[in-house]
């Protein structure tokens, strides 16, 4: 397999209506399976969320992450989703979380430190244009002199990589501490005792509604990479809503890490 | 018993475990650290579950060595870092 550069590819935006959690979870699934499979070209997914959802990593503990009564009292669904890294809470209106579904040979050769940079290079370059000066901050976040703006994670499957970023517009940090169970020890190399410090919104640095950083963003992938509208196929959805309510929805995945 | 170690510029892990006899039982590993593919974390946890409660941290570092094969690639975690948790699970010690 040779290394591809983004122009080597017909990069497709998908943007639709609000749709739930679990459906998220799915379509990311399907999305890389149909990629890496060589049915969809390489695509870009901006989510818009229907509901409120913590979702949380592969491999963290429910029981150690989420308050699920606090979590049922305020009615978010919590979700398990299929990349590493740590739990995000969401809130329709608070939220930009965006897939890129990609060939492997886009980070072919290049360490995992490289491919999260790699990924997200369009994106510092579009809040750069905003007057946000961000970077990549290993592992997995983007970050600003404010405080961190995204956190992002990949998972590998088949061909293709994901690799998907949700990033903060707005924050309600006391209803997140109320559902998130956040450690000390977590917090012990990040120089800051309060988790609702660690994250700075894109709202109070931009001044900009969310619908326009969304858009800059996407002006600045398709300048940068190229993009197609596109919408989901019909048998992408029906696959995707199948995955969603047989296993994203199920009990037995949310707690496959109890 | 509970064990969490903030792995140096990586990710948190995290270990409950009990023990059976002088056997670590039981076993799960979690946290937010990258692991492919997903069900290395199973081959992880079989790995530590029947390992001697005594074994000191380059013992169950070995083991897992051991059991990992080329394809498992980890991204803010590794053997090393899970040995640790294991060993402040086993002693009981706080967090940080």
């Amino acid at each position: 397999m040779m290394r591809t550069d983004w122009r080597d590819h017909d990069w497709q935006l998908i943007h639709t209506v609000p749709q739930s959690p679990s459906l998220h979870m799915a379509l990311d699934d399907v999305l890389t399976h149909e990629v890496g499979a060589g049915h969809r070209p390489p695509t870009l997914r901006i989510w818009e969320w229907a509901s409120p959802a913590v979702v949380i990593g592969r491999f963290q503990s429910l029981r150690n992450e989420v308050d699920m009564e606090a979590a049922r009292r305020h009615g978010i669904e919590v979700v398990r989703r299929v990349s590493g890294g740590g739990a995000m809470f969401i809130e329709p209106g608070n939220t930009i979380t965006y897939s890129i579904h990609a060939p492997l040979s886009l980070i072919k050769g290049l360490s995992f430190q490289q491919a999260y940079a790699l990924m997200d290079e369009w994106v510092i370059e579009a809040l750069g244009t905003l007057g946000i000066k961000a970077w990549y901050q290993p592992l997995n976040d983007i970050t600003s002199d404010g405080g961190k703006i995204a956190g992002a994670a990949q998972a590998h499957r088949g061909g293709a990589v994901l690799h998907h970023v949700t990033m903060a517009y707005d924050i309600d940090a006391q209803k997140m501490l109320q559902v998130l169970r956040i450690g000390r020890e977590k917090l012990s190399d990040k120089g800051t005792t309060s988790a609702a410090k660690r994250v700075d919104p894109l709202r109070s640095q931009t001044g900009l509604p969310r619908e326009a950083v969304i858009e800059r963003m996407i002006a600045t992938f398709r300048h940068r990479h190229g993009l197609t509208s596109d919408i989901l196929r019909a048998d992408e959805l029906a696959r995707a809503e199948a995955l969603a309510s047989e296993r994203f929805s199920s009990p037995t995945w949310l707690a496959d890490v109890p | 018993m509970h064990g969490e170690y903030k792995m140096p510029g990586g990710k948190l892990i995290v270990i409950d475990l009990d023990v059976h006899g002088d056997r670590l039982a039981g076993v799960q590993l979690s946290g937010d650290f990258f692991l492919e593919p997903d069900d290395a974390l199973n081959t992880i946890n079989r790995t530590l579950t029947g390992q001697p409660a005594a074994a000191d941290q380059a013992d169950i570092a070995a083991a897992l060595h051991a059991a990992l094969g080329p394809e498992v690639t980890m991204y803010g975690i590794s053997p090393d870092a899970i040995a640790v948790a294991v060993q402040r699970a086993l002693r009981g010690e706080p967090a940080a």
